[in-house]
Order: C-alpha cells, then sequence, then structure tokens
C-alpha cells in the first residue's frame, strides 16, 4: 500500500503533502488530553502491523490496520498514521519522505471516513461491535485502494485497470483486516469499554 | 484501578505488537540486483529477501534517461539480457512491482566496460545485503519507543495549554 519515492508527479506528491499537514493539524487539535495514550498504542499497531506478510499471487501484501484507528480515534488517526509512516519510512524504508503525504492521505483518510460510517453501531451488542469492527477493517481498505489507484492513475492515466488491480489484489488483505478488526474491537470493548469515542 | 487496567492493557499490547510479529516478519520493500558478466547484465528482484518479484517490468535507461532496453523477470524474479550497443553512460536497470512499489539498481560505465574488480563484487555484495536486512527487533522497540516519547511531549504540551487557559 505504501507508493515509493519516483513514482507520482510533483503536484501530486504536494498535494498529498498539504491534505497530510491540514489532517494531523486537525487531528492534533482534536485529540483528547485523556485518549493521548490510546493514540500511541494504535500507532504502534500500525507501525508493527506493516511488517506482518501475506503472499497473494505475484504481490506482496501487509496488514494496515487503518480501519481500527479510524474507527476508534477519528481524526486523531491522522497524527497517528502520520508518525507511523514516517518511522516506517526510517526505519524499514516503506514508503518513502517525499511520497510520505500521499501515503498518510491514502491511509488516514479513509480511516476517518469509517469512524463517521460505523462508529454509530459501536457498544450497542458484542455482534455489531465486532460487525461495526469487521466493515472498518474491509472498507477502510477499500477506499485505500481506491485512493492508490486515484493516485497512480496521475502516472499511468488508467484509472480503470490500475484500480482494478489494485482491489483485486487487497480483497484477501480487506476480508483479513475485516476480522482481525472485528474481533480487536470486540475484545478492547470487553476488556475497556472507555476505548469507544464519544458518539457523534 | 481503572489506571492499573489501562497500565495493563498498554504493557500486554506493546508486548504482543513487539516481540511476536518479529519471530516471522521480514522486509516488505522491493529489491532489485544486478550484475554484469559475460556481456550480459543478470538481474534478481524480490520483496524482501524472501519472495520473488515475479513478472514483474523492468526498464533500463542510459545516462540521460533515455529507454535502451525492457523486459520482465521471469517465475524465479530473475531477468538477463545482452549490454545494449552503443552506451556511453551507465544503466539504471528500474524495476516495477506494481501497486506503487518500485526499486532500481545503477550499474556504472566502468561497471559495463572492464569485469568487475574483487572490490566491485564486495561493493555490491554489501549493497544488496543490507537492502535484504529483515527488520531488527532493535528498530521495532526503538519505533514504538518513540511513538510513546512523542505521545507524551503532545501531552505534556496540551497539559501547560490547560493550565494556562
Amino acid at each position: 500500500m505504501h507508493i515509493s519515492e519516483g513514482i507520482l508527479s510533483g503536484q501530486v506528491l504536494s498535494a498529498g503533502a498539504v491534505i497530510a499537514v491540514a489532517g494531523t493539524g486537525i487531528g492534533l487539535k482534536k485529540i483528547d488530553y485523556d485518549k493521548i495514550v490510546h493514540v500511541a498504542i494504535l500507532a504502534s499497531a500500525f507501525f508493527v502491523a506493516s511488517l506482518i506478510h501475506i503472499n497473494i499471487g505475484p504481490a506482496s501484501v501487509h496488514l494496515i490496520l487503518n480501519g481500527i484507528l479510524g474507527l476508534l480515534l477519528g481524526f486523531a488517526a491522522i497524527p497517528a498514521i502520520l508518525t507511523a509512516l514516517l518511522l516506517q519510512s526510517i526505519f524499514f524504508q516503506f514508503g518513502g519522505l517525499t511520497a510520505l503525504g500521499v501515503n498518510v492521505v491514502i491511509m488516514a483518510v479513509p480511516a476517518v471516513l469509517v469512524h463517521y460510517l460505523f462508529l454509530p453501531l459501536l457498544g450497542k451488542s458484542s455482534k455489531l461491535n465486532f460487525t461495526a469492527g469487521f466493515l472498518a477493517g474491509f472498507f477502510s481498505i477499500l477506499f485505500s485502494s481506491l485512493l492508490l489507484g486515484v493516485a497512480l492513475w496521475f502516472t499511468d492515466k488508467n484509472f480503470f485497470e490500475t484500480s482494478l488491480a489494485i482491489i483485486m489484489t487487497y480483497i484477501p488483505v480487506m476480508i483479513i483486516e475485516g476480522v482481525i478488526t472485528g474481533f480487536c474491537v470486540t475484545f478492547l470493548l470487553k476488556v475497556y469499554p472507555e476505548i469507544i469515542p464519544k458518539k457523534l | 484501578m481503572k489506571t492499573l487496567r489501562i497500565k495493563q492493557i498498554s504493557v500486554l499490547f506493546i508486548i504482543i505488537l513487539t516481540l511476536i510479529p518479529a519471530g516471522f516478519v521480514h522486509a516488505h520493500k522491493v529489491i532489485i540486483f544486478a550484475w554484469v558478466e559475460d556481456g550480459m547484465i543478470f538481474s534478481e528482484s524480490h520483496f524482501g529477501s524472501k519472495r520473488e518479484a515475479k513478472n514483474c517490468s523492468i526498464r533500463v535507461l542510459n545516462g540521460k534517461g533515455l529507454l535502451v532496453h525492457k523486459g520482465k523477470t521471469d517465475e524465479q524474479g530473475k531477468y538477463s539480457f545482452k549490454i545494449p550497443e552503443n552506451i556511453d553512460s551507465g544503466l539504471v536497470l528500474h524495476l516495477d512491482a506494481g501497486t506503487g512499489h518500485k526499486a532500481h539498481w545503477k550499474i556504472s560505465e566502468n561497471e559495463l566496460r572492464n569485469n568487475p574488480s574483487n572490490d566491485d563484487i564486495k561493493t555490491a555484495m554489501e549493497t544488496k545485503a543490507k537492502l535484504e536486512e529483515n527488520p531488527s527487533l532493535y528498530k521495532i522497540v526503538t519505533g514504538v519507543g518513540i511513538i510513546f516519547l512523542l505521545a507524551m511531549v503532545l501531552k505534556f504540551i496540551k497539559k501547560r495549554r490547560k493550565k494556562s487557559d
């Protein structure tokens, strides 16, 4: 899911950087003082998840976990994802510093979207908690795949084929992330229900 | 009691996230490695050090950035071709492994014209080994540590702002 350096045009990289900086500013402002530790824990999960690999056909994909970050953190997921991606870029050479903004947009915007889409389902029953987690995990990867397709479209000019190839590659990841996010959310809400953000 | 539970969950999460994956993780970045031998350029491409980059396109550019050759990796992630004629600069092999994954390897003009010396081979092998290096537990723990350090800084800033308000 990380776009490497040297692929996208300067305009796309700049647009990504501007959106990422603006989103990070909003996210930092919205982080509640008492929830900062939650943000750090989930950012750590995101940082490490990229090292867990799934080999699909000719491609090599990894877990992302932007769904659980988005669902539980909302806008605060943006600075969390920015920090984790920056560290992944420095320590593991995933993506690259110039593509950081675009990568943040690709992974953080869907995270915020799933927060607003599926948060209302949380905290009602165990089944609904799992469903909300599954949908957040599934759709965050689907939306990220689409955004990745849009970013690459500026290079390939072949949006439909590029996006289709990306979505096909990531379908198993959508399902796996959905299941993992579902179980994580159900577990967290059982042992620590305070982690649910305030309702919209 | 509540603080204790938060601490317990935090510690549990950190231990799981840092120690368990460390046993089976490998680098995700795509890598291309190329060398010259008997008038041919040989290349090997893979994700990290584990999985071959199959059927991925390779474009070869000269010093001016012009395309001089192109091809595709085989099932083992390998691709070889004859050194193109009339080359007056070094070459760069660009690997496109799809979904935004790219890598490149530079071959100097000197390497193209002469057989590589032992020093050249040693340097190339060191570069290859460095690229293939898997993320260490040390890097993972440091990364998580930095995240928590930044969180503490943010907490400190927010606390000061609260007080001044």
